[in-house]
């Protein structure tokens, strides 16, 4: 380039214009991004909002123009000057290709070219999934009679003294205050980081029974199983899929927990329903899908039978974490998602009524407050709306300790509330270790 | 200050003779076919002195033909259109707001549903910052949407959405939308739409409300909040009772810097003598607005 020679001054000049249509645009000796080239335009008349495209662009759709004929003479575009010139015609070049196939820049295959497209809807709950009704509609969606309360075969556990629950209590409230106040050398630990040491706490603790009943050892917990249950109800096809909380399984199931009376007594209820809004509101619908069944591990597995299912709201923001009706109604879900695979696994895909209902529990905390629930199933016949239900008992809302203070609040010199675990609850804490011990003590 | 001082120098430089010195400089001599003369000068120097806008605002996300009920992120305009120019004076800052995409046409089918009346429940009603009323979020079949709430909605009612018109009128209760000729005469009603499946553009704002005067063979007469009367096919939706937030006009703005926050820059504060806009003022009432015979229906037709 002959500007070399022409003077510093030029030089600079010629850059900064080659600079700023290359890569980044360079506007008053401001260095900015390169970003979204800008919408040069005045917007569409009717804007593309609520109402869908505007009629024009509608009409236009419907009716092509004719392809305009070649007229004699060529249009004179700007194109061989690189760049505009007022009064000649916007060149029109074909779409660029780039002649390999790049993934982060290719779109995929449509939704109906792809192999699994199907024309029927699948309603799928996955972990992201808020219920606008909770619990309710969880229940429809499951055909599940709700019971408040611990059933009675957890109750026994929890009230029997010869379990030596006692001594534990001040082990829990150590764990507590582990979690919350001794875990980080910061000053307060932030749920992210409480709610899972919380958990691993409370589980250690329960593992420590192993010495006392053997049959405790013989439990795995694993974290990020997958599960898929598919079923059918009144014409609706539904999914629990994906990830699954934290999962602890053991080499023998549960035995029932409500007696045969109780079951067959639940062919009298009624499902609750709500009307304007349909059960599967807020369900992710989806075309593309595999119908499948499948608990998440492999035959042969020696831990075979879903035991309790974990669920914890660690997220910091509030907005993030699920309230406590929503993640009720999400442990039903994936509750009953379990025990379906694990029937369908046992017992065959035909819809019928179990001889041996599957009972499997689930836990969820957002680190203070706990839910807890034993759902067994007692049917695979989910179509109609009548007949056996499952079963489902719900203790909602335990808190396990009403406030940690992390640090003391002094107000003019006087402490008002020091340090420590406040309101320590140990009821809660048994129910928790009930449910660990249930099926085998 | 003086990396400032020295831009403007060479700015003053560039734009009054500077070119002229330094083209021949600047460029050699021969064809340079992507710097044409006259205008290569403006364009080299424009990251120096130029007053190329610089666009802060992306005006493209209410460009979104998908609805949803999540908050949508806006972007501040401060009054300024496409061009960059103030198009309207007085905007600008203010607390962030987020747009919720209101569904102004109350009688919109679910997919695939047919054209009956369908019931939807109230979830929530809530302040919206793009806006004096209140919304509601309501669901009904598989589908949620943010409406304008009417004054005594309330979390868990059921309002109706019914698109019949009989031969009795209806005793509809608020917060239902019906079209103007299902309803009696002398109902208090809001938003309405002019145009039968347009969506609700009349009486939207807080507190207000207008009243259906007559119906005439095929049409409806409504009176507006302004008191002017306006003719409207039968078939046009409107929601039965008055907007919410009735205590808008009561509020105490308090000091200026509130106007602030809700994104209203000061007035100018030069005088002005009074002129004839000050006063009393004695007009008689605007003709009444028909949208009955426009040209887009004799298109349908």
């Amino acid at each position: 380039m002959a500007a070399m020679a022409a003077g510093p001054k030029a030089l600079r000049r010629a850059g900064v214009a080659a600079a700023a249509v290359a890569t980044r645009g360079l506007t008053r000796g401001i260095v900015t991004r390169a970003g979204r080239p800008r919408h040069r335009a005045p917007l569409p008349r009717t804007p593309w909002t609520v109402r869908g495209p505007p009629p024009e662009v509608l009409a236009e759709m419907a009716e092509p123009r004719p392809v305009r004929e070649q007229v004699e003479l060529d249009t004179v575009t700007y194109a061989e000057r690189l760049h505009y010139v007022p009064g000649l015609a916007r060149p029109r070049f074909p779409p660029w290709e780039r002649g390999w196939r790049d993934p982060w820049h290719s779109p995929g295959p449509r939704y109906e070219e792809m192999p699994l497209y199907k024309e029927r809807g699948c309603y799928i709950c996955h972990q992201g999934v808020r219920m606008l009704e909770g619990v309710r509609q969880a229940q429809w969606l499951t055909k599940t009679k709700l019971v408040e309360g611990l059933p009675p075969a957890v109750q026994t556990i929890m009230d029997n003294p010869a379990l030596g629950l006692q001594e534990l209590e001040e082990r829990a409230k150590h764990m507590v205050s582990h979690a919350r106040l001794w875990d980080t050398a910061e000053a307060a630990p932030r749920r992210e980081r409480y709610c899972p040491m919380l958990f691993e706490n409370l589980i250690h603790i329960c593992r420590l029974m192993a010495g006392k009943y053997p049959a405790l050892s013989k439990r795995m917990l694993a974290r990020n199983c997958r599960i898929a249950a598919t079923w059918e109800r009144e014409s609706i096809l539904l999914q629990v899929r994906g990830l699954s909380g934290i999962l602890m399984n053991s080499m023998s199931p549960i035995a029932p927990v409500a007696s045969k009376e109780e079951i067959l007594a639940t062919k009298e209820h009624i499902l609750e329903t709500f009307y304007p809004i349909a059960p599967t509101i807020d369900l992710q619908e989806v075309n593309v899908y595999r119908e499948l069944n499948d608990t998440g591990f492999r035959d042969g597995y020696p831990y075979s039978h879903p035991h309790t299912l974990f669920f914890l709201e660690s997220a910091n923001v509030r907005t993030d974490r699920f309230r406590p009706e929503q993640l009720r109604a999400k442990m039903l879900m994936f509750a009953f998602g379990n025990a379906l695979a694990k029937a369908r696994a046992l017992h065959g895909n035909d819809p019928k009524v179990l001889e041996q209902p599957i009972v499997v529990q689930s836990i969820g905390t957002d680190g203070q407050l706990f839910q807890f629930m034993v759902f067994q199933l007692n049917t695979t016949d989910l179509v109609s709306n009548d007949g056996v239900k499952n079963l489902v008992w719900i203790d909602s809302d335990q808190n396990l300790y009403e406030r940690a203070q992390c640090v003391p609040e002094v107000k003019k010199g006087v402490v008002t509330k020091p340090a420590g675990i406040s309101g320590f609850q140990p009821d809660t804490f048994k129910k928790f270790l009930a449910l660990y011990l249930h099926g085998t003590v | 200050m003086a990396a400032l001082g020295l831009c403007r120098a060479f700015g003053a430089l560039l734009l009054s003779a500077g070119p002229r010195r330094a083209r021949p400089l600047a460029l050699p001599p021969g064809p340079q076919p992507w710097l044409p003369g006259p205008l290569s000068a403006p364009a080299a120097c424009r990251g120096l002195s130029g007053s190329a806008p610089r666009c802060t605002t992306d005006p493209l996300w209410k460009c979104r033909t998908k609805y949803t009920v999540r908050p949508v992120g806006m972007k501040k305009t401060g009054g300024r259109d496409h061009t960059g120019r103030v198009r309207v004076r007085g905007i600008g800052g203010g607390h962030k707001r987020r747009y919720r995409m209101i569904d102004f046409q109350r009688l919109r089918y679910e997919e695939g549903a047919p054209a009956e009346p369908f019931a939807e429940k109230v979830i929530s009603v809530r302040y919206d910052p793009c806006r004096s009323a209140d919304i509601a979020l309501v669901a009904g079949g598989n589908r949620k949407r943010w409406i304008i709430a009417t004054e005594n909605m309330q979390p868990g009612s059921t309002i109706t959405n019914s698109p019949h018109i009989s031969r009795m009128a209806v005793s509809a209760s608020e917060g239902d939308a019906y079209p103007l000729g299902a309803l009696p005469v002398g109902t208090l009603i809001c938003n309405l739409e002019s145009h039968p499946g347009k969506g609700a553009q009349y009486i939207r704002a807080a507190g207000t409300c207008g009243v259906l005067l007559r119906k005439v063979n095929g049409t409806a007469i409504v009176q507006l909040p302004s008191k002017r009367h306006m003719q409207v096919l039968e078939t046009c939706v409107a929601t039965v009772g008055r907007v919410s937030n009735v205590d808008h006009n009561k509020r105490v703005i308090g000091k200026a810097g509130r106007n602030r926050w809700l994104g209203k820059r000061p007035h100018t504060g030069l005088w002005h003598r009074k002129g004839g806009w000050a006063g009393r003022k004695i007009k008689p009432l605007p003709p009444m607005k028909s949208y009955v015979n426009l040209p887009r229906v004799k298109a349908v037709e």
